[in-house]
């Protein structure tokens, strides 16, 4: 999320400090004022803590790693003020001597991850986490959910800041800085962190409140009456087991879906969502799903034994998601999973230009994910042969794009090797 | 548009797979190399290194400045000379210089801004038919790319060479003089001194997981222990603030900050402060004037 030089213009990379400045001086007033000359020596060993944090690699599902940025997990202990001091220092630092980010985006980025991202987390802990004991696995959840909404806003605020720039400074047709606008800087900004590193930063927060409440609570409490006097009482930790955690969570899905379902469908069950649902042919679906399920018992193991170590739970996953696609099938009034350029259109209400270039492509030899084989598309063939179909396409694409992605890093990991010059700066 | 940390990663020499403690290791290691190599080379008599580092920071933000402002590639040339010639006459290592910034930068700005080559609109360079969808890169998608990637190798060359031949000391007095409050300089300072002791520890903790772990362990199991590591050097970070401010206390510590370095600006960082000016002004007029 370091924005480097080159991508904002000037004007824009001033323009952010005029939010950053006045920040910084204020949250030096209020550390001040609770911490005397305490403060320098606390902000500045947290602040190298931040950077430590951002250094480590966090083993993620499929065998890479992320970074995590740690400013939510330092609010919630020390305070937003706090914290956006010392994720800024450490920002500074990786700017001034590690060549980490741009010198002159230094406002942008303190703005974004030193200042949006601690605020932001930490006043979404606390909403979430209000009246409850300190030491509840709500509050560990809540800080967890905290930093997750903490950085996808401040992943927001740099799709912003970049999709800006071809709108404000352009030549002869050429954007002169960061070329993408803000329809397709935010939506890449937010599903990269959406999907990926924001659910890090999540886990890492609230699995990092967790430790701190069994191993060292006093930082959770006597400190917070320092930093935060309003904040909490103390309590016990009330360890829920996770099954019935999720079982709650699965529940409140279930019964929002259906009141959701409910209202667009004028209250009539028969018309949930606003689909037809007396026009579907229940037998044939119970065919279809007895298809589906065998298909999915055979098939799930067998990926799971096939696969190379490291993809089993992944890719198991992946073959699990392809062999159930076809229950949407069911779904009478609205095809699914046939998007046509006209659908996107209409679910996000514009079509990413490259999209339409592309869409030629790939709607040609999977059309409408099924295959394009009678046995499968034919008009009056029944329900399980289109969903075999849509399960053989689905698989053919996870297997492409995992080939694909496989390819890619491999060519990357050779790149890196390769790469035999001294340690620096730089990049 | 996100850029990775830059050292990290860089530690996988080894065959084969490479786990998260190693690239958390390597990302440790290339860091603290980086502050050795860069402190050697901050220490060499070249010319950079005899310059007062207040005018070396202020010449480095016009420069900077001006790559910004600039609007052609001529511009950007003019500016990617004066920095050849600055880091020549300094015995910054050359093909490290060069290499580091021209490796890396098409690589991470480049993949950003390739798919742009092809959604502006404007006269195609080719037109290559590939079904129904056409491989045609604009000319004005080529000509701001380059613009781009050259802006972005140019800001980080500039960067790259004031932290080569510029004592971290110096870098933080310097800001002193761009009117950063004497507060913020000194948790920079210590900050810098605090995170080598962090890094050393952190350091500790995974050689020593490293060296007693054997075989794999699943996913979890690997986040509930680096999320503990966290936890555990933030309750260190309390007890060695509060062991800090007691030192600081009882060495007589009163909230005052005083710093002991007096700078002399010479003749010559002057008269080199001009010559960046003049190369800026110049790289910036080139734009307006041949567009």
């Amino acid at each position: 999320m370091h924005i480097p030089d080159g991508y904002l213009a000037p004007a824009v990379s001033i323009a952010l400090a005029v939010p950053t400045i006045p920040m910084w001086a204020i949250a030096t007033q209020r550390v001040k004022k609770v911490l005397n000359n305490r403060t320098v020596p606390l902000l500045a060993i947290f602040s190298a803590l931040s950077f430590t944090i951002m250094m480590f690699n966090i083993p993620v599902p499929g065998g890479t790693t992320a970074h995590g940025v740690g400013g939510t997990l330092i609010a919630v202990v020390l305070g937003p003020w706090a914290a956006a001091i010392a994720v800024s220092t450490a920002l500074i630092l990786q700017a001034l001597f590690f060549g980490d980010g741009g010198v002159l985006a230094i406002f942008a980025n303190c703005l974004n991850m030193g200042i949006i991202l601690p605020f932001v987390g930490y006043v979404t802990y606390r909403l979430l986490a209000a009246g409850s004991p300190v030491l509840s696995t709500r509050r560990a959840v809540a800080a967890g959910i905290g930093a997750y909404v903490g950085i996808t806003t401040a992943a927001l605020a740099v799709g912003i800041e970049l999709g800006i720039e071809p709108a404000l400074f352009s030549q002869n047709g050429h954007a002169l800085y960061s070329p993408y606008g803000l329809s397709e800087a935010i939506p890449a900004m937010l599903a990269a962190h959406v999907f990926g590193a924001s659910i890090v930063e999540g886990l890492i927060t609230g699995l990092g409140v967790s430790y701190l409440q069994r191993r060292h609570p006093e930082y959770l409490t006597s400190l917070r009456g320092i930093f935060a006097p309003d904040a909490a009482t103390e309590g016990t930790a009330a360890r829920r087991p996770l099954w019935q955690v999720v079982t709650a969570a699965a529940a409140v899905a279930a019964a929002l879906l259906a009141i959701v379902g409910l209202v667009e469908g004028g209250g009539n069950p028969n018309r949930m969502f606003g689909a037809d649902w007396s026009r579907v042919d229940w037998p044939s679906v119970a065919t279809m799903l007895l298809v589906t399920a065998v298909i999915g018992i055979v098939l799930v193991p067998a990926a799971y034994l096939v696969l190379p170590r490291g993809l089993k739970r992944i890719g198991a996953a992946f073959t699990a998601i392809a062999v159930i696609a076809p229950i949407g099938l069911i779904a009478p009034g609205f095809a699914y999973g046939e998007g046509s350029t006209g659908n996107v259109k209409a679910a996000f209400g514009y079509v990413p230009s490259g999209l339409q270039d592309l869409s030629g492509i790939f709607g040609a030899p999977l059309s409408g994910y099924n295959l394009p084989l009678p046995f499968f598309s034919h008009a009056s063939a029944p329900l399980w042969h289109a969903a075999v179909g849509y399960e053989i396409s689905g698989i053919l694409g996870v297997l492409l794009v995992g080939g694909a992605v496989y390819v890619l890093a491999r060519a990357l990991r050779r790149n890196g090797s390769a790469d035999t010059a001294p340690e620096g700066v730089g990049a | 548009m996100t850029t990775a940390a830059p050292a990290v990663g860089r530690g996988r020499r080894l065959e084969g797979r490479i786990g998260w403690l190693e690239q958390t290791l390597g990302g440790i290691t290339g860091n603290i190399e980086q502050a050795i190599f860069t402190e050697h080379h901050a220490r060499s008599a070249g010319w950079l290194q005899r310059r007062d580092p207040r005018a070396k920071m202020i010449g480095l933000l016009v420069a900077i400045l001006a790559a910004s402002l600039t609007t052609s590639l001529a511009g950007l040339a003019i500016l990617y000379a004066g920095t050849l010639g600055a880091a020549r006459a300094s015995r910054v290592p050359f093909g490290f210089f060069v290499k580091r910034v021209w490796l890396g930068i098409p690589f991470f700005a480049g993949i950003v801004v390739l798919p742009a080559i092809f959604f502006v609109p404007g006269p195609r360079v080719f037109d290559l038919a590939l079904g129904p969808a056409h491989l045609a890169p604009s000319w004005n998608g080529l000509a701001g790319a380059f613009i781009f990637v050259s802006r972005v190798g140019v800001s980080v060359s500039l960067a790259v060479l004031l932290v080569v031949t510029t004592p971290w000391a110096d870098v933080l007095k310097s800001l002193r003089a761009l009117k950063v409050p004497q507060v913020f300089v000194l948790v920079l300072s210590m900050t810098y001194r605090y995170i080598f002791l962090f890094l050393h520890t952190a350091n500790g903790i995974l050689l020593a997981r490293k060296s007693r772990v054997v075989g794999r362990t699943s996913g979890g199991e690997q986040r509930r222990w680096i999320t503990g590591t966290m936890g555990n050097l933030m309750s260190r970070a309390f007890k060695m603030s509060n062991d800090v401010y007691a030192a600081m206390l009882s060495r007589g510590f009163a909230g005052e900050i005083r710093s002991y370095a007096t700078y002399r600006l010479r003749a010559s960082d002057v008269a080199a402060l001009g010559g960046v000016a003049v190369v800026a002004a110049a790289a910036v007029l080139v734009g307006r004037l041949l567009p």
